[in-house]
Parts: structure tokens; C-alpha cells; sequence
């Protein structure tokens, strides 16, 4: 996710990222990562092994996906997916809980 | 390429009836581990993985023929190189020979909407985070590297960009995307763009010296043995 600033709040953490601070901590899906001092990003992004890359050229931050299993799942749960169709419209793979969802990643080249 | 001018035309001629989606930013990546494509994930009515993201493909019969000619081709030539190769390097003949098989995975996908949780492809928990690719802290790096890029090049910071490319690819040298992505675009550009300049993922005669990345698309994909390419998951 890219950021303009670091001092942002947990909501929008969670908007970017889909880990939601709760009192028990990070969550996503069942897992939950306690958060001893509280959210900030900086030491909530350390604590999930997500990296944080500054950009001097657009003052810009990245902050990168969770590593703390140190595999690129940290659940089986699948993360929400919101991407948006051809026609602009936005479109969240959670909509399609109660069928099977065969999720294709392709490329045109 | 993430331009919807780029993927429109495949969409249009298919006319899917399922959602055609965008992902500029690589969410599939970040979110579902997909370092090559194409590469598929299974999901349960539950919302719960039951096959992490893996080599995929629609049927062989769907293929128009000019595609099934070039995957024939192919195949025929990497053959050829396993026989040559079979007596002096034998891994390598194996790899060659190897790989997700093409023409059969649509039938395990088959299998499992046939038989649901029952179906000797569906994964536990454990085994799906087991099988997604590993995410060690430099990965997560890389993909923030690949994130800056990606902006900083959709804003005209042409130079900057290709230096968070670069990184991209020195901290997750296996992910095809970070890759391809960057080759397209740089070599797209050289190209003059056009309906194929994109299809160009290397640098044009004379202008090697002008390439900024260490590898190009014949370089490493293609000089890559399939089984190291798109490796093997399930076997049908």
C-alpha cells in the first residue's frame, strides 16, 4: 500500500491492508497478533513483518504485504479482494461467499 | 500490462460470463502470493482457501489455433532439448519434461466441483499456507519496491521507477510478474508502443546497452525449464 504519510490511523490500516485492530491486537481472518503499545504503523507494520520503503521522488511510503509466517499466507481464510471491472465498477470477491470461486490470475502482455 | 486496453480485446472475445477485474496494484500478489501468471487459486462457498495460488489452465480444446500451435511447438522444442540433453544432464532433462501439466488441470477443477471437500485436490488450512510461496521480510520489501515503481512510472518518473524495479527483482528474483511487468513497460516504450510493443520483453537490435534490467524475457523465462517455470502441484 502506499502512503503519504505514516501517521496513519487503524481504520485506514485496515481499509489498505484488510488487518483489523482490535483489542486482541492485528487480525485477519483467526489469526491475531497482539499489539503490546497500540497501533501505529510503523510498529504494527514490524510486528506483521510487513517492510516499509520510503520514496524521496513522490514522498511517498510502500508498505509492503505481512511475512510473519513467513509464507505469503497467513491464513487459510481467504483475504477480501476489492478490485474494480472494466466499466470502473468495484467489485469485492466477498460477494461471492456460498459458491465456489475458481480466482484466475492472467496477464495480456 | 494493467492498461484496460491491453486486456479488453481477450475479455471482449471471450465474453466471460463470471467477473473480469483489474489489478494495477498486483493485489493478487500481495494478497494471494501469485508470482507468475497464469496462476489460479481455489476458493470454498466458505471463503476458505482450499488451494493456495498454482499453475493453471483452461482447457487445451479451448485454445484458438494459432495458441495451440505455438504450445505444440513449444513443447516439441523443449522435448527435443530433454532428448539432447538426457544423457549428459539428466535433472535437467527432468525439469524440462516437467512442470504443471497444461491440459489436465481444468479436470481437477472439475473434480472438485463435482465432489466438493471430498475431492483429492481440496487442501487443509495447513497444507494451503504450506504450499503458498514463501514470505520471508525481504519478499514483503520487494513488493513494496514493485508498488513504488508502479505509481512512480504511471506518473512519468520513468528513471526512478526502474530503480525500484531493479530492486523489486533483486529481492524476489522468482517473482515472474515483478519481472515481466518491468520488461513489458520498458520494452513496450522502446518498441513505440502499438498493438504488440508490449509483447516485447527485451531490448530491440542495437539498443542493448539502453536495456536497464540484467535479464530479459528470453533470457530467464524462456531459457527457464518448465519445471522451474510453472512447477508441478497436482497431478490428474
Amino acid at each position: 500500500m502506499l502512503v503519504d504519510s505514516l501517521d496513519i490511523d487503524a481504520k485506514a490500516f485496515h481499509a489498505i491492508t484488510g488487518w483489523e485492530i482490535k483489542p486482541e491486537g492485528a487480525c485477519q481472518g483467526e489469526v491475531c497478533v497482539p499489539l503490546p503499545s497500540g497501533f501505529d504503523l510503523e510498529s504494527t507494520a514490524d510486528r506483521l513483518g510487513m517492510a516499509i520503503v520510503s520514496d524521496e521522488t513522490s514522498g511517498l511510503w510502500a508498505v509492503g504485504p505481512a511475512s510473519l509466517t513467513g509464507k505469503a499466507l497467513v491464513s487459510a481464510t481467504a483475504p477480501e479482494l476489492v478490485l474494480n471491472d472494466l466499466a470502473g465498477d468495484e467489485f469485492r470477491l466477498s460477494s461471492l461467499r456460498g459458491k465456489k470461486v475458481v480466482l484466475v490470475a492472467w496477464a495480456p502482455y | 500490462m494493467s492498461d484496460p486496453d491491453a486486456s479488453k480485446p481477450f475479455i471482449d472475445a471471450a465474453n466471460p460470463t463470471h467477473p473480469s477485474l483489474l489489478d494495477p496494484m498486483h493485489q493478487m500478489d500481495a494478497l494471494f502470493g501469485v508470482i507468475n501468471i497464469p496462476n489460479i487459486v481455489w476458493i470454498d462457498e466458505a471463503g476458505t482457501i482450499v488451494r493456495p495460488a498454482e499453475p493453471g489452465w483452461a482447457p487445451g480444446d479451448d485454445y484458438p489455433d494459432w495458441l495451440r500451435a505455438r504450445v505444440d511447438e513449444r513443447a516439441a522444442a523443449t522435448e527435443a532439448k530433454a532428448t539432447e540433453v538426457e544423457a549428459s544432464d539428466p535433472e535437467l532433462a527432468a525439469k524440462l519434461r516437467g512442470g504443471q501439466d497444461r491440459d489436465s488441470y481444468a479436470d481437477a477443477i472439475r473434480d472438485w466441483a463435482a465432489y466438493g471437500k471430498e475431492s483429492r485436490f481440496v487442501m487443509n488450512p495447513d497444507q494451503v499456507i504450506a504450499g503458498s510461496p514463501d514470505r520471508p521480510k525481504e519478499k514483503s520489501a520487494a513488493a513494496a519496491h514493485f508498488e513504488l515503481a508502479n505509481h512512480l512510472w504511471s506518473s512519468g518518473n520513468r528513471d526512478e521507477a526502474i530503480v525500484h524495479f531493479r530492486e523489486s527483482h533483486r529481492l524476489q528474483p522468482e517473482n515472474w510478474t515483478y519481472k515481466r511487468q518491468a520488461w513489458s513497460l520498458v520494452g513496450n516504450e522502446a518498441a513505440g508502443g502499438g498493438e504488440m510493443g508490449r509483447f516485447n520483453q527485451g531490448p530491440l537490435p542495437g539498443q542493448e546497452e539502453d536495456w536497464p534490467f540484467e535479464g530479459t524475457f528470453t533470457s530467464e523465462a524462456g531459457a527457464t525449464p518448465p519445471a522451474d517455470y510453472y512447477p508441478k502441484t497436482l497431478t490428474v
